[in-house]
């Protein structure tokens, strides 16, 4: 998996690109532990070829994670194959989900 | 299934209270103890304020009832029939072979007030 | 133009109360699903796109509409979170709505309309703003107009919110009364006010009158009839010698012999007054039976590789447990506890015996680490009752009678697929890893993750 990161507004954009599952999560957590705790994230997931259920895991680890320091963690742009994911294990009602992202790094 | 003789009308009358539910389980029971029932009066009201659930033998049940009253030239009259109840009587057509009353004192006076011919 | 519609779960919560396992939005108005109502509104007003957004699953819904290219128009679908007000909801969904004019319909509602009228002209000329509100939720547009041209007197539509089951009612009567040229309906009308589906066997002696819609593959027996302002779904029976009168009956209903249903909704093996609300099973074959799918064959193998797997367990752990049974219980730390839980089918429950070790020992850890504590679960898996891994059972409690009903493929079980993962904290957590595991499972996919289950007990967190 590959994550390229950029910075709109105050929001911390990583893009994310191939396979997010078990082998894969450890490198997503390891580079959020390497940013500042408060620093709100979007995760963009137009480009995730495949999730599974501990790449899930990890995107709803991260989020309570900024939630308990009070930052926030959005997703954005979700395809197909993720939405299917998301919608089998109920999981939209944990997060912020838009469909842009520069909208998700402007509220 | 309570029952009592109700002497405050011209003729006694068999008060029964029905309870919870009446099923393949208890119908003969009430058609066996109506039987008994019958050699004291012929008038009844059966009070179904505390009747949740019937199902088709137990309106088999009720209407032999009604028919063994008829028979002994009496009456069969229901009071306070729940929501779920009254549905099982009009969907079966039940409804129509019965006078229902809203509750107990109305079935009660029904009688007083009709008199016989 | 474009329409985004936003549908809150709550809002809709009661009416998957009265007809479970189907989405609100897929439950038929006059036999055609509630969305295609919405569907051909957005068409009518113009719109190449819609969007359907809600804070609740849209799974089923996405199934039946797909892309909307049966309708030729594009369909997407979108997650809200339920605080969400209407500007964050246009920002979650900004590229879709993104230098258009939107029509935004917001709330659980009908709306009126009459498909003769030139709601395409109309839309594209009213000015931005809400248009109509009722206390269920509103029809709003953003985005400026070609020409704004105020319209003449009040708009040829208006709104419905459908927030009970008496409303559901009235609303189909008021379609089958006054509105059936109004809709594009299901069926075909070589007459007015009557539509009749495909497959439909009427007998001689049976009577139907106006005004009055049939669905698909039904079947009228001897002697029936059909009274005017009746409804009746696909795939029903109605047998001999009863009668239907301002009544809907639904899909995959059979109305027994000599009944009379009266101003009611029959669905399945329910029977609901509109009125009241009230609604009664039909439990017994005399009166009513629900059609029910048998159960999937598909499940025999997974029980014969679960009942296979639990019996190597048991053997396995036969000598160890003889061993330390008798000094961890000595020791007091062999905790039991029998309590019903809820089983895979509707209704009936299983009582279990649940173990729980203390591990402040070696013996005692040595014992919950060969899962010990689940020994005497697995012959729960050899007569049935439970499987070998999937949901962790859940405890019967009144609060939460919706959630093994509802949550599909609810399989309790010895081991859970949320143990076999190492991540689950919470509770939450633990449903989302069930919930991916109850679709994406196989028999021998199963066995592999009854080992990591196993695997994984040395550093376990237990999920209360």
């Amino acid at each position: 998996m590959n994550i390229s990161e950029k910075t709109v507004n105050h929001y911390t954009i990583l893009s994310l690109q191939g396979i997010l599952n078990a082998s894969s999560a450890p490198t997503l957590r390891n580079y959020i532990a390497g940013l500042p705790e408060a620093q709100s994230l979007v995760i963009d997931l137009e480009k995730i070829e495949f999730l599974d259920s501990s790449g899930l895991g990890a995107l709803v680890g991260i989020a309570r994670k900024k939630k308990s320091s009070s930052a926030v963690m959005k997703l954005a742009r979700m395809n197909d194959r993720v939405k299917k994911v998301f919608e089998i294990t109920q999981a939209y009602t944990l997060f912020d989900i838009y469909d842009d992202v520069s909208a998700a790094a402007e509220a | 299934m309570i029952f009592h003789l109700d002497t405050t009308t011209p003729q006694p009358l068999g008060v029964v209270l029905l309870k919870k539910r009446i099923d393949s389980n208890n119908s003969s029971e009430l058609q066996k103890a109506f039987t008994q029932w019958l050699q004291q009066t012929n008038n009844f009201v059966f009070d179904c304020a505390e009747l949740d659930f019937i199902d088709s033998s137990g309106l088999g049940a009720i209407v032999s009832c009604l028919r063994k009253a008829l028979e002994q030239h009496g009456d069969l009259k229901l009071a306070a029939l729940g929501p779920k109840v009254a549905m099982i009587f009009e969907l079966t057509k039940a409804k129509k072979l019965f006078s229902v009353f809203s509750d107990r004192s109305e079935a009660i006076q029904s009688f007083s007030t009709v008199s016989p011919k | 133009m474009k329409t985004l519609l936003v549908i809150r779960e709550q809002e809709s919560a009661w009416l998957l109360d009265q007809f479970p396992g189907i989405h609100p939005l897929l439950v038929p108005i006059c036999n055609k699903p509630f969305i295609e109502f919405l569907v051909d509104f957005a068409i009518l007003a113009g719109s190449e796109a819609l969007r359907i957004v809600s804070d609740g699953g849209l799974r089923d819904v996405e199934l039946y509409c797909a892309n909307g290219s049966r309708w030729g128009v594009e369909i997407s679908y979108g997650n809200i979170n339920p605080a969400d007000d209407t500007y964050t909801v246009i920002e979650k969904n900004r590229r879709f709505c993104l230098k258009e004019r939107i029509m935004i319909i917001s709330g659980f509602l009908f709306i009126r309309y009459d498909k003769k009228s030139d709601y395409t002209s109309l839309f594209a000329s009213l000015q931005s703003g809400e248009l109509l509100r009722c206390p269920h939720g509103s029809i709003s547009l953003t985005g400026d107009a070609a020409s704004v041209i105020s319209p003449a007197g009040t708009l040829p539509f208006s709104l419905v919110a459908l927030d009970s089951i008496g409303k559901y009612y009235e609303l189909s009567m008021e379609i089958l009364r006054s509105g059936l040229n109004k809709y594009v309906l299901p069926g075909y009308s070589s007459e007015a006010d009557c539509y009749i589906g495909r497959n439909v066997i009427i007998p001689k002696s049976a009577e139907i009158q106006k005004p009055v819609i049939i669905g698909n593959n039904v079947q009228l027996l001897a002697n029936t009839v059909i009274h005017a302002n009746s409804v009746i779904g696909s795939n029903v029976i109605i047998d001999r010698d009863s009668v239907i009168s301002g009544s809907i009956v639904m899909d995959n209903t059979y109305i027994g012999e000599h009944l009379e249903v009266e101003n009611k909704i029959a669905a399945g093996n329910l029977l609901i007054d509109p009125e009241s609300g009230s609604s009664i099973i039909m439990e017994d074959p005399h009166l009513l039976t629900a059609m029910t799918p048998s159960r999937v064959a598909g499940t025999l193998l997974r029980r014969v590789v679960h009942t296979f797997a639990a019996t190597i367990l048991i053997l396995i752990q036969l000598l160890p447990w003889l061993l330390l049974r008798p000094i961890v219980g000595m020791q007091g730390k062999w905790k039991r506890k029998r309590e019903p839980y809820y089983t895979a089918l509707a209704g009936k429950n299983v009582t279990l015996t649940s173990t729980y070790i203390e591990s402040n020992g070696s013996l005692s850890t040595l014992a919950k680490t060969l899962a010990l504590d689940r020994f005497s679960l697995l012959f729960k898996v050899l007569s049935g009752e439970l499987a070998l891994i999937g949901n962790k059972p859940v405890r019967v409690n009144a609060s939460i009678r919706l959630l093994p009903n509802r949550v599909a493929g609810y399989r309790p079980a010895v081991f859970s697929y949320a143990e076999a993962e190492d991540w689950p904290e919470f509770c939450i957590d633990t449903e989302i890893v069930e919930h991916y595991y109850a679709v994406h499972s196989n028999p021998m996919k199963d066995i592999s993750m009854t080992q990591k289950a196993i695997f994984h007990r040395t550093y376990q967190n237990h999920c209360t």
